[in-house]
């Protein structure tokens, strides 16, 4: 799987492991086009945003933050202020996950060529519970889950694709060696719709998540008539929630109805000897969320 | 080429491809403000401004400054902006190595916010949220927070100095300060570690042929120790130093290595395993010594070093005590398995040394916490005259108890500087910072507290496993002597070895983990006897300190307050208090000089960011009616006086009294050189027939003259109103100090500085986070040097203590003993969102047998945190926490138990 180069953009990701040895070969540098580096507004509402935009710039963007609040949440929660403003949502997209194996040195394991995952039978404390794949790390982007609660669309060099499809459990992304990924499309929002981001984290700013939730509803006469959930940190791939959306739809959104419908959210669960501790979190962090979104304080 | 302005200058470079914009300002622009600390965007020391936006530098290609606009904290100070101004007012700094890229954040808020808000004072929150990106390891939030709030604000406009109570802040504000990794002679080299893979293995040949064919390496040695065995993944076996750093990794490369892996033992559980290998045969037990005393000596069995049981006091009536009041199902005894984890010191400047040999003569730069006595130690290593070896630190950026002794970077620095004939260099990156370069041991502790009907406390029993990887000298449960009298007392200590790093000395060595068993449990004791938690402390406890701490605190409004333990956010109240020594340095000496009628003071200390400088500006100042300014400060270069290394709280308790009687003696001087008739020294001057000749002008008008005088030993007659020094430790601790003094110049005083803390915390049930919300903390070491730096000493205490309590966790591959969480995503240290409100209550009698009045507080204040927070989420929660840190699983999973 391994490119003859790699591809280079906002480099946060790909600085760190070309220090530390992780990475290597050679590198090209993204050619910062005007498409690559804007924001494009249709008439239809929707919007694409050219891959090299920061992580700063999705967060702050008075267009997006009204349009897409989840989304502009979700990155203003990401990694640190002096990072946002270098990362860019591609890079973001398609940035390498973070277990400490992968990123240590003097380790061997799938991710880098070896034979097997030292962290399923090591320590893999800041694993997945759902184990789709033969990695136990969690995917890294925050952005990734963001933009499968907007439904949104990749556009690279040679196709587009539909965001779900850029993950795969079996490894970083589902890119074509030298492929670039140019642009994410976002369909238009739904009228009336709120959205929320939660980044569940044992300090109060940037820290990977131990579990992030991303809730979109639209909320009409007192009903919820449309819902999308996804969540991060919790499985090798952003992953959608369809038992949670269906079981909000067509609800009003009370406390005990979000609560309800956050419980399946773990149903499919299946934690490592290590993480089960996630479990009631992810539960937790969706009921929140949702709350959140609903705009209702959870007591 | 690439075609770049920095600081107003158009500059062509020629970059790798992976050289980062740090790389650059630094090595090829020699603009060293701007510091690496971890090399993964998450710490901020390295942030720039590009096209004036604060961005992380050392993950920015220098390609992609192509036609941008550089700033560094270099270009960004020098115009009179008003943020420097604020943060030396405020002394919004200690070590300094993470000031440059908060100043350069904060400069950038600065601009934003005036610019939309004019100057309104930001929230708290919103200052937080924009240097969230930025790590203080000394923990000097606050005052950040106080000088950014009130710079946006326009109380800093006005143009003027940097002045303000920390004395070098100007220096470190402007990124002008140099520290040991930003020194560059001419020729010099770099050099950097291999290091085992293996947890243990022996070490056959090391063939260093392939590095030294590289071209640019200079010299390649190896650096094992006799026995040829490594113990620990991570030991350094072999250097090269090379004309660049990419040049010595890739030579490192090349050298074959003959290990013989052998089994190891990961952790304590493998440790102590049946038929598990042993770290040391019989016969061959050199461990090193986590302490910062000698280690007693004590029985081994496998990798268990111990019992050590000295203090103990009627230990068989504790054991039968005990026993039967449990057979009993006595509710009175207060029982629980307590443990604590490794902390990683974290100093941001990592360990670093640069060594240079001139003629016969050895000059080495080391980031150290012990200028005077590395000097002699690396003399002995290396079989030089003490006379030919200087060591040189001028600003330390934090050590914590790391950074004393000679370490790998200070070894393979001389080594290599020897080998190549040149310069060398030796920087610690991050992964060895956070693995390799010690730790506050982990420890498991058993504790038993039994309580008698009319509330005494009867016995006691703490049997303490300390887990310092390969090194020993725990010492948790022998502390449990000095506080709480109590008629028998069964206090063990043992050392589990086993093949991970060693640890070190690390503020206040073993007093955090046994204040975590033993104040929850005084607490529960409380508890079960009905009584208020300080009511109990103040029955138990006669320390004179703590006792008036217990007053303070006991009127505090937030502890007749009600918890509130219904609902999602719940809030408690927890207390605890802290007990520790007061030691000085009998050796040491200040010396006072006069120059052209200007004064310098100078001591062979090293100030890593407690304010050693201010300390002695200001000591000095005061008794000879001056300004500190007035007064020049000489340190952190072995050539000058003895001076004391910083640990143990001891560096103002030595160099202040030092200083006092360099001071009388230097007007003794004055009167005896003054040649005026009848002169006598006077509080204002010289008194003599005519009047009174100030002491300013006396010197202004003295000759060159020179002073030295050595740390006077404490005053006999006040002394008799403190408590003896190890008091409540009977025949041993009567013995103590007479052990201390027939082994060298450290000398343990009267009177135990103390803490007491009160915490309120709130724990969200839902998503298992806990925030310390306030921190009311009451301190008893006498009388303050400088009353701005003994508070933030306090404050960084207090936050390296929520550190402990809440986040910093360090995790093992138990296969490989690797440590995984070597980098600073991974091992987390508390931000500035995290920081607590802090009031601190000082309480400065009880040292007036001290020449000055007080001792040190900097190990004291980070004592009590973690067993207060517990103590406050068990009132909230009613969940009592037994294992550190209080991660959100671990508070979850106790919410049922309730």
């Amino acid at each position: 799987m391994t490119a003859t180069y790699e591809l280079r953009a906002g480099a946060t990701d790909l600085t760190e492991r070309r220090r530390t040895g992780v990475s290597h070969g050679a590198v090209r540098d993204i050619e910062r086009s005007p498409e690559l580096t804007r924001i494009d507004w249709a008439t239809d509402g929707s919007t694409t945003i050219g891959a090299l935009v920061t992580a700063d710039t999705v967060s702050s963007d008075a267009r997006i933050r009204s349009g897409y609040p989840g989304l502009a949440a979700a990155a203003a929660g990401l990694a640190t202020p002096q990072i946002r403003r270098a990362a860019t949502i591609g890079g973001n997209l398609l940035q390498h996950n973070r277990c400490w194996y992968y990123r240590h040195p003097e380790t061997s394991c799938l991710r880098k060529g070896g034979d097997s995952c030292p962290a399923r039978t090591g320590n893999h404390h800041h694993g997945v519970i759902f184990d789709l794949g033969p990695c136990v790390a969690p995917h890294p982007s925050t952005l990734g889950a963001a933009l499968l609660a907007y439904d949104a669309t990749i556009a690279t060099d040679r196709r587009t694709l539909p965001v779900a499809d850029l993950f795969t459990p079996d490894d970083h992304h589902t890119l074509e060696p030298g492929e670039l990924l140019t642009a994410v499309h976002l369909p238009a929002p739904a009228t009336g719709e709120q959205a929320a981001y939660l980044r569940t984290i044992s300090r109060a700013w940037a820290e990977w998540p131990i579990v992030e939730a991303v809730a979109r509803l639209v909320i009409t006469d007192g009903v919820i008539t449309s819902a999308a959930v996804a969540v991060g940190g919790v499985a090798p791939v952003p992953m959608r929630l369809p038992d949670v959306e269906s079981a909000l739809t067509g609800k009003p959104p009370t406390a005990e109805n979000l609560a309800a419908a956050a419980k399946p959210a773990a149903a499919n669960a299946t934690p490592l000897p290590m993480t089960a501790y996630k479990v009631p979190l992810l539960v937790a962090t969706v009921e929140d969320v949702l709350h959140r979104a609903a705009n209702i304080a959870l007591e | 080429m690439v075609k770049i302005e920095v600081n107003g200058e158009w500059r062509e470079v020629d970059p790798g491809p992976d050289d980062t914009a740090v790389e650059l300002l630094r090595d090829g622009l020699g603009l060293t403000g701007t510091k690496l600390v971890c090399g993964g965007g998450v710490c901020g020391a390295c942030t720039i401004h590009v096209d004036g936006e604060p961005v992380v530098s050392c993950l920015l290609p220098v390609a992609a400054l192509e036609g941008r606009s550089v700033a560094t904290v270099e270009g960004l100070t020098r115009d009179g902006h008003p943020v420097p101004r604020a943060f030396a007012a405020h002394a919004a700094l200690q070590c300094g190595f993470c000031t440059p890229g908060f100043v350069v954040e904060a400069v950038a808020f600065h601009d934003r916010w005036r610019a939309e808000h004019g100057t309104a004072e930001p929230p708290a929150e919103e200052v937080a949220a924009a240097l969230a990106g930025h790590l203080c390891r000394c923990g000097a939030y606050a005052e950040i927070q106080a000088a950014v709030r009130e710079a946006c604000a326009g109380r800093f406009d006005e143009p003027g100095e940097l002045s303000g109570p920390r004395r070098e802040a100007g220096e470190k504000i402007t990124g002008a300060a140099r520290y040991t990794v930003d020194i560059r002679h001419d020729g010099q080299l770099e050099g950097v570690l291999l290091r085992s893979p293996h947890a243990h293995a022996t070490v056959g040949t090391v063939d260093l042929s392939g590095a030294l064919a590289v071209e640019g390496v200079r010299a390649a040695v190896e650096l094992l120790g006799a026995d040829r065995t490594v113990r620990y993944a991570g030991q350094e076996v072999a250097a090269v130093a090379a004309v660049d750093r990419r040049t010595a990794e890739a030579a490192l490369a090349k050298i074959v290595v003959e290990y013989r892996k052998l089994p190891a033992v990961i952790g304590v559980d493998q440790a102590l395993a049946d038929g598990a290998p042993t770290v040391y045969q019989r016969g061959n037990r050199k461990p090193p010594n986590a302490a910062e005393g000698t280690a007693t000596p004590a029985p081994w069995k496998g990798n268990v070093r111990g019992p050590m049981a000295l203090f103990s006091t009627h230990r068989r009536r504790a054991r039968n005590l005990i026993e039967r009041a449990r057979a009993a199902g006595d509710p009175l005894l207060v029982e629980g398995d307590f443990r604590t984890q490794a902390q990683a010191h974290t100093t941001l400047e990592p360990h670093a040394a640069v060594a240079r040999f001139t003629g016969d003569t050895l000059e080495v730069h080391v980031s150290t916490q012990a200028v005077a006595e590395l000097a002699k130690l690396i003399a002995k290593r290396f079989s030089l005259p003490e006379d030919k070896v200087r060591v040189i630190a001028e600003h330390v950026g934090g050590g914590f108890g790391s950074k004393a002794g000679v370490h790998a970077e200070t070894v393979a620095a001389v080594t290599l500087a020897r080998a190549a004939a040149a310069p060398v260099r030796v920087v610690f990156d991050r992964l060895a910072e956070l693995s390799v370069t010690g730790h506050r041991p982990a420890a498991r502790i058993s504790l038993s507290l039994l309580a008698d009907r009319d509330g005494n406390l009867a016995a006691l029993r703490v049997h303490a496993y300390g887990d310092a990887g390969i090194a020993i000298g725990s010492m948790i449960a022998a502390l449990g002597r000095l506080m709480y009298p109590a008629p028998a007392k069964e206090l063990v200590d043992y050392d589990v070895v086993n093949h991970t790093p060693y640890g070190l000395p690390f503020r206040a060595p073993g007093a955090p983990p046994l204040s975590f068993a033993l104040e929850q449990a005084v607490d529960e004791a409380a508890r079960r006897l009905g009584r208020d938690p300080i009511a109990l402390r103040q029955k138990w406890d006669p320390d004179p300190g703590r006792q008036r701490l217990y007053r303070w605190a006991a009127g505090l409004p937030v502890w007749q307050r009600e918890s509130r333990r219904t609902g999602r956010f719940r809030r408690g109240v927890g207390v605890a208090a802290a007990n520790w020594l007061y030691l000085w340095e009998s050796d040491c000496a200040v010396a006072l000089s006069v120059r052209g009628g200007r004064l310098t003071v100078s001591t062979a200390v090293q100030d890593m960011g407690t304010g050693s400088r201010s300390v002695l500006a200001a000591t000095v100042a005061a008794g000879l009616g001056l300004a500190p300014s007035d007064v020049d400060v000489q340190l952190g270069d072995s050539v000058l006086p003895v001076g004391p290394g910083s640990g143990g709280s001891r560096t103002t308790a030595t160099i202040a009294p030092a200083a006092l009687s360099a001071v009388a003696k230097l007007k003794a001087e004055l009167v005896a050189r003054s040649r005026l008739s009848g002169a006598r020294a006077a509080a204002d001057g010289i008194r003599y027939a005519g009047g009174v000749l100030p002491w300013p002008e006396a010197i202004a008008a003295a000759d060159d003259l020179r002073v030295e005088a050595k740390r006077p030993p404490d005053d006999a007659t006040l002394s008799r109103s403190a408590p003896r020094a190890m008091a409540g430790a009977g025949v041993l601790g009567a013995l103590f100090p007479v052990m201390m003094r027939l082994q060298g110049p450290m000398r343990i005083g009267r009177g135990y500085p103390s803490g007491v803390q009160v915490v309120e915390v709130e724990v969200d049930t839902k998503l298992g986070r806990t925030r310390v919300l306030r921190v009311h903390g009451g301190i008893a070491a006498g009388k303050l040097a400088v009353p701005e730096l003994a508070a933030a000493q306090a404050r960084g205490g207090i936050i390296q203590g929520v550190g402990f309590a809440l986040y910093e966790e360090r995790q093992f591959d138990p296969g490989t003993g690797l440590v995984l969480s070597a980098n600073l995503e991974d091992y987390r240290i508390p931000g500035i969102a995290d920081m607590p409100e802090i009031e601190l209550h000082f309480d400065t009698e009880g040292y007036e047998h001290v020449p000055g009045g007080g001792v040190g507080l900097g190990e004291v204040a980070t004592i009590p945190v973690a067993a207060a927070i517990a103590n406050a989420v068990y009132d909230a929660t009613g969940v009592r926490q037994y294992e550190l840190p209080l991660r959100p699983d671990r508070v979850l999973s106790g919410k049922g138990a309730t």
